[in-house]
């Protein structure tokens, strides 16, 4: 598994079953770019526990203004279409996966 | 000095007080490539301090003096001080990046010697930051399109900041918080081509969450606004460094100066105190030791 790139349309079926971790990003956010590599090691660590998406802010504005995103990197978990968490800001993979993991 | 961005550095050290100075030469000694940030003239509680009387060796030594000997140290031993901000520092795991400007380094440990320079937090600040409380303009402009924001500006450089923000909100409202000379010698006038820019001149004081919306409640009033922009000079290391264990208003370490981060140590009055010139030197000392046998172990897992 890797992270996959989703935008608005896919957004509502990616989600809608399991576990999901989406990414909420933009492409000159520093700490987005360090955050990246991190959840891309965990999709991995990860296959078949959650699912990871990532979704450019600047081109998703709906999704993003729907959960008031007002910072970023945004990464959130989903269960079965349902918003469980939230975490703001760069974390180091530890308590990322510490964080992805007591949302499973 | 210029930055060579393509190569990982083994000890970055953050800091040119008593701490960071003798971290970097005692990392030199062992033979370890370091890239030492910070001011170039030495730390100004150093610098500025009257007389230090418990410095062995250098006996009712003055503060200048001693900055300058350290400089001295650096330069006899090809140690350049590369005088840029650090904004973030991210564990990356193997390595740490640090974000300079929008540029990012790597290095495969860290070395925290900052002081405590910073301020404390306003009430109000750490529950809603990401949540309406930003430090990065740059960051997180995108986000208010169409919206309102409060800027509070530490030094006449957020001015750009500010300016930027403004091409992406509605309205922005600007609060200069300088220093005395900065303020005096701040223009009527400061965004003449940016008319939904307002100036206001007066003293935050705490911030809290009403609704959807944020409120800065200052001397001069309460700002209701969508977000508010805190730009200070320096972050607590908390914030410096996502993920590091504080041990209140300090970092928290061990008697290696190892924090909870593996590879990153920290040195001087940022782990607590007594805040002693010699002390900070030590630890600084502990501190690259620490980082040469942590570097030395990762080779020998590869």
């Amino acid at each position: 598994m890797s992270v996959k790139k989703i935008n608005s349309p896919e957004f509502q079926s990616a989600i809608a079953g399991g576990v999901s971790v989406v990414d909420f990003n933009a492409t000159w956010c520093g700490p987005c770019r360090m955050l990246g590599p991190v959840l891309e090691e965990l999709s991995e660590e990860m296959a078949g526990k959650a699912s990871f998406y990532a979704m450019d802010v600047d081109d998703n504005p709906d999704i993003a203004a729907s959960f008031g995103i007002n910072s970023i990197p945004y990464v959130a978990v989903f269960k079965d279409g349902q918003k469980v968490d939230e975490q703001i800001g760069f974390v180091p993979k530890p308590q990322l996966q510490a964080f992805v993991e007591r949302n499973l | 000095m210029e930055i060579n961005m393509g190569k990982r550095t083994d000890v970055a050290i953050i800091g040119t007080g008593p701490a960071g100075i003798s971290a970097a030469i005692t990392a030199a000694v062992r033979n370890k490539s370091v890239l030492l940030l910070g001011s170039a003239d030495a730390s100004d509680k150093v610098s500025k301090a009257h007389s230090i009387r418990n410095y062995p060796g250098l006996p009712d030594i003055s503060g200048s003096e001693l900055a300058k000997s350290f400089l001295d140290h650096l330069e006899k031993m090809n140690i350049p001080v590369t005088d840029k901000k650090v904004t973030m520092i991210y564990a990356m795991g193997e390595y740490y990046s640090l974000q300079i400007d929008q540029e990012f380094i790597e290095a495969s440990t860290v070395i925290l010697a900052t002081g405590v320079s910073f301020g404390r937090p306003f009430p109000g600040e750490d529950e809603n930051l990401g949540r309406g409380v930003s430090y990065c303009a740059t960051c997180d402009a995108a986000l208010y399109r169409g919206k309102e924001a409060v800027v509070v500006g530490y030094a006449p450089k957020e001015e750009a900041d500010v300016r930027f923000l403004a091409e992406i909100a509605d309205r922005v409202i600007y609060i200069p918080v300088y220093k005395k000379a900065d303020a005096d010698a701040m223009p009527q006038d400061l965004f003449p081509d940016h008319s939904n820019i307002e100036v206001r001149r007066c003293r935050p004081q705490a911030i809290s969450k009403r609704e959807s919306r944020m409120v800065l409640t200052a001397d001069c009033g309460e700002i209701e606004t969508d977000g508010i922009f805190l730009l200070r000079e320096s972050v607590s290391p908390g914030k410096l460094v996502p993920g590091l264990e504080l041990d209140g208003n300090h970092v928290k370490v061990d008697r290696s100066m190892a924090t909870n981060l593996p590879g990153l140590f920290a040195a001087g009055d940022i782990t607590g105190t007594p805040y002693q010139y010699i002390k900070a030197a030590g630890e600084g000392n502990v501190a690259a030791l620490s980082a040469v046998s942590y570097i030395d172990g990762l080779a020998a897992r590869t």
